[in-house]
């Protein structure tokens, strides 16, 4: 099989997918809760698996994104204990597709090499979001420029309380965890495959910031830079 | 950043077995790659330099991988 560039986390009962609480009695009082955490590389500012590398297989982009050169790798594995947020995989066997014909232009990753999300950086150079961001049918997670402060993820981030996980290790990640009453996320660009493209996709209008539906979700900065 | 509300490295206590699961039978001196890892996480939060982190760790990956391709060289770092 593939391997899973990102993980769902669950926070609530004693196993995966039980909420915590209490069901509601005679229609009233139930106190079910559950919350979700995507879990995936969050490309670091200060990103420790980039510092290990003895031989710089992993290596930031000008972008910003975090990403391995498969040819460079020899899987010594350094980089996964190196990474606080266990967001690297070991192929430990031939990866398979399933669907065999594959899910997108993703480069393929031989056995021996460790892998990790992408940011789908083949289609952020086509100027198409990341799969994630387009397969989410929640709109909870947004892609965009730090650097522009009027993209969509800039606008969310500077209005919502936002965190970044385990900010106490000073490893800045480029995602972030937005809470509280908003407007879904949206995505900016088509949902075509980069191979299907015959012109440039257009960008939509930033999403209007200031509604007031409730949606959790993951903004990322894949330009990196001083932001 | 003053030093007292400089956030310190504390390891997430599961760290250590969970790093040694990812290690065994990497190939490679998996206490190298402990000791490197942790000391990655300290140049995030300011305690380490890039610089002495290379230093440290120089003469044991070039011993152990045979090259040290780390970003982290320092300018004008004589190998």
């Amino acid at each position: 099989m593939g391997q899973a560039w990102n993980r769902v986390l669950t926070v609530g009962g004693d196993h995966v997918d039980t909420p915590e609480g209490s069901y509601p009695e005679d229609g009233d009082g139930g106190t079910l809760e559950m919350s979700y955490q995507p879990t995936a590389c969050q490309h670091c500012e200060n990103a420790p698996c980039v510092k290990v590398c003895p031989v710089n297989a992993t290596f930031t982009r000008e972008d910003g994104i975090v990403e391995i050169d498969y040819d460079k790798c020899i899987g010594c594995r350094y980089c996964m204990a190196a990474c606080p947020y266990n967001a690297r995989v070991f192929n430990w066997e031939d990866p398979q597709h399933v669907p065999e014909e594959g899910t997108g232009d993703v480069e393929e990753r031989p056995q021996g090499v460790v892998e990790k999300c992408t940011f789908c950086s083949h289609r952020v150079e086509e100027g198409l979001d990341p799969s994630c961001v387009v397969n989410c049918p929640a709109d909870a997670r947004i892609f965009g420029d730090f650097d522009d402060e009027n993209s969509t993820v800039s606008k969310y981030v500077a209005e919502y309380d936002t965190h970044q996980l385990l900010d106490d290790k000073g490893t800045d990640p480029k995602t972030y965890y937005i809470q509280g009453e908003m407007s879904p996320g949206r995505p900016w660009k088509g949902k075509e495959l980069e191979e299907e493209l015959d012109e440039e996709p257009t960008a939509e209008e930033p999403a209007d910031v200031t509604g007031d539906e409730s949606v959790s979700g993951a903004a990322a900065n894949p330009t990196g830079g001083d932001d | 950043m003053t030093e007292e509300s400089r956030p310190h490295h504390e390891p997430i206590p599961e760290w250590d077995e969970i790093a040694d699961e990812i290690l065994e039978g990497c190939g490679y001196d998996p206490d190298l790659g402990k000791r490197m890892a942790e000391d990655a996480i300290k140049i995030a939060n300011g305690e380490l330099t890039e610089q002495e982190f290379h230093e440290r760790y120089h003469e044991e990956v070039k011993a152990e991988f045979g090259t040290d391709d780390r970003p982290t060289k320092p300018e004008g770092f004589d190998d």
